[in-house]
């Protein structure tokens, strides 16, 4: 089933005078379950394509599609429930609230989801446990490392049982020992749950563990293979 | 829910940044509590001269000479001419000349500094008091120094360990003067001199014997029943006609007492309004500062809840919860200091104290409004922020 359609979508930025065209036309569709690394170099235009993707951006032109459901003009309050149900965001930075304990962390999108407080810590606390976290709930971020860290993370981005996870740079903070761990739990994840997730990296051997991939080239997909 | 959590949210990160919370408070707090001070104090001030009206009655009125400028010296009233009034005035029925002197009181070494009035056995009567022990002044004390003392300068002594009861003997400005009794607390306003409440009382012919200087200044004098005040004046008025033209007669009756208490109120409501006006401006300006900043040091905060599906309107309504908090928590300290300050006054004023819940409400009310208006900019620039761009800022 497809997940999502994108069709010829294109999005410049003005820079002064300089009109910068960042997206010339993408396509690409992204099947229910399909896991997919999007590759390219800075200034390729992957980190707007994934904005687009994530509602946090609007494109200029194309259609895109989700779960079948035209995207264009919708309003914010739309694009952040939007955001809020269907997107997991996974940053490279982590970007977990300081002042918050790790299930705290967790419970932020249910909390603007108006879930009362009770069931939002019972799935905080479940979506921790799969990832290795539980013990550690009620730590603040500083108390833990960059790899937990990313774990409570990626707890964050799923509690909501959205329809893709969009992983920005997901291991470009973590060595390669914990940067594997982290992409192991994403393949788990993706094979056990059929979580469909797109990963963008740097990063060749990341990307090689994934299914797809998804070349990005001045603003084009430049290639998409699949290893399958 | 949201609210809930916004709450909680806010608080921590208002105690996180607790200096600069603190500090913005400053100006609230300083501004409610001289708002509620004002109002506490006006109307406390305002009950205890109603009070005192209703203790004396308003069938009085009080007379006092006024020099004109240029003459330093009022001779004063004469006592046999106040003291024959109502045999010759039908509108009065009775009469209490006083006269005021300021001296120093001593006993055992220890020395305070009061008022002492000199006054006739009528003014017991004019003033309704009550004895808390002893008798009052007698006019057969004649020119004996027998003293009354008054609740607070009782209580005073005592708190010095000097005898109060009747038949002891204290010194007034180097004389000995011997105590009979001391004076029931009553309510003080513009018609009771407040000696009645701070100093010593004496046979009016015993203090100007003691004190040469002092004149009969002010007579206060009680209406016959069924005469009106405008009679009264009018009467004493033609009674005093011979005065000469350097020493004037200023009758002042409760209505104008009421209309002048009034007056000093607005002016009293005014001075204070500004200032607490004045600092609850600033004081909102330091609780926006405040805002800004944080919003400023938040913006990441602010993508990643954008980014997990926060709308515009959340960010703004945990930006608004968070300013109207801290101005809150401003309120209540201003409010308690507020009170504290009126309790010290009526005190020391020796009113009756209560908290007056209007002043309260009003206080709790404008922090609130503060917390509103002030953070409303700040949290609609939180609001507005591109979610994208505030994801990228360290």
């Amino acid at each position: 089933m497809t997940l999502l359609k994108l069709e010829n979508i294109k999005k410049s930025f003005n820079l002064g005078p300089l009109q910068v065209n960042v997206l010339r036309g993408v396509s690409f569709e992204v099947k229910t379950g399909e896991m997919l690394a999007i590759m390219g170099t800075s200034g390729s235009g992957k980190s707007t394509l994934m904005n687009i993707i994530g509602f946090l951006d609007q494109p200029d032109s194309g259609r895109y599609l989700l779960e079948n459901r035209e995207t264009a003009r919708l309003s914010d309050s739309e694009l952040s429930a939007i955001r809020n149900k269907k997107i997991g965001f996974v940053f490279q930075q982590f970007n977990l609230l300081g002042r918050l304990t790790a299930l705290e962390n967790v419970c932020i999108p249910l909390v603007y989801r108006g879930i009362p407080e009770k069931e939002q810590k019972s799935m905080s606390m479940e979506i921790l446990e799969k990832v290795g976290m539980a013990d550690r709930a009620g730590h603040k971020p500083m108390e833990l490392s960059g790899g937990q860290q990313q774990r409570v993370a990626i707890a964050r981005a799923l509690v909501g049982s959205p329809s893709i996870l969009l992983a920005d740079e997901p291991t470009g903070a973590l060595d390669t020992r914990v940067g594997q761990e982290i992409m192991n739990l994403f393949l788990e994840l993706n094979s056990t749950r059929q979580i469909t997730t797109l990963i963008i990296t740097h990063d060749p051997r990341i990307a090689a563990q994934c299914p797809g991939t998804i070349l990005m080239q001045d603003g084009y997909i430049a290639d998409r293979e699949e290893s399958q | 829910m949201i609210i809930k959590a916004n709450l909680r949210e806010a608080a921590r990160s208002l105690i996180s940044s607790r200096q600069r919370s603190i500090l913005a408070l400053l100006g609230i707090v300083i501004g409610i509590a001289s708002v509620i001070a004002l109002v506490s104090i006006g109307t406390l001030a305002q009950q205890e001269s109603m009070r005192q009206f209703k203790e004396m009655g308003t069938d009085i009125l009080s007379i006092q000479t006024a020099n004109d400028r240029g003459e330093d010296k009022s001779k004063g009233f004469k006592l046999q001419k106040i003291l024959k009034i109502p045999e010759n005035l039908s509108s009065i029925s009775i009469v209490a000349p006083y006269a005021s002197s300021y001296g120093e009181l001593r006993k055992d070494g220890k020395r305070i500094n009061i008022p002492a009035m000199g006054v006739t056995e009528s003014f017991f009567q004019m003033n309704r008091l009550a004895m808390t022990e002893g008798r009052f002044i007698s006019d057969l004390d004649g020119i004996t120094p027998h003293a009354c003392l008054s609740s607070n300068l009782a209580a005073r002594l005592k708190a010095q360990g000097i005898e109060t009861n009747p038949g002891s003997e204290l010194y007034y400005n180097n004389r000995k003067i011997t105590v009979i009794g001391t004076i029931e607390p009553v309510a003080i306003g513009p018609m009771r001199p407040y000696e009645i409440q701070e100093g010593i009382l004496l046979p009016i012919t015993a203090l100007l014997h003691m004190s040469p200087q002092s004149i009969i200044s002010t007579f206060m004098a009680r209406l016959s029943p069924g005469f009106t005040t405008a009679l009264g004046t009018e009467e004493i008025k033609t009674c005093f006609s011979d005065l000469t033209e350097s020493m004037k007669l200023r009758i002042i009756s409760p209505e104008e007492m009421i209309a002048q208490m009034e007056r000093q109120f607005q002016m009293f409501t005014l001075l204070l309004g500004a200032i607490g006006s004045i600092s609850l401006i600033v004081g909102g300006v330091g609780v926006m500062n405040v805002m800004l900043v944080s919003v400023t040091e938040r913006k990441r905060e602010i993508g990643i809840r954008r980014a997990l599906g926060a709308r515009k309107k959340d960010i703004q309504w945990q930006f608004l919860i968070e300013s109207v908090l801290l101005s809150l928590v401003g309120g209540f300290v201003g409010s308690f200091i507020g009170v504290a300050t009126s309790w010290g006054i009526a005190r020391f004023s020796g009113w009756q104290f209560e908290i007056v819940h209007g002043a309260l409400i009003l206080g709790v009310g404008v922090s609130v409004a503060i917390g509103i208006f002030f953070g409303y900019y700040p949290a609609r620039q939180a609001a507005a922020l591109n979610p994208i761009q505030a994801l990228r800022t360290d």
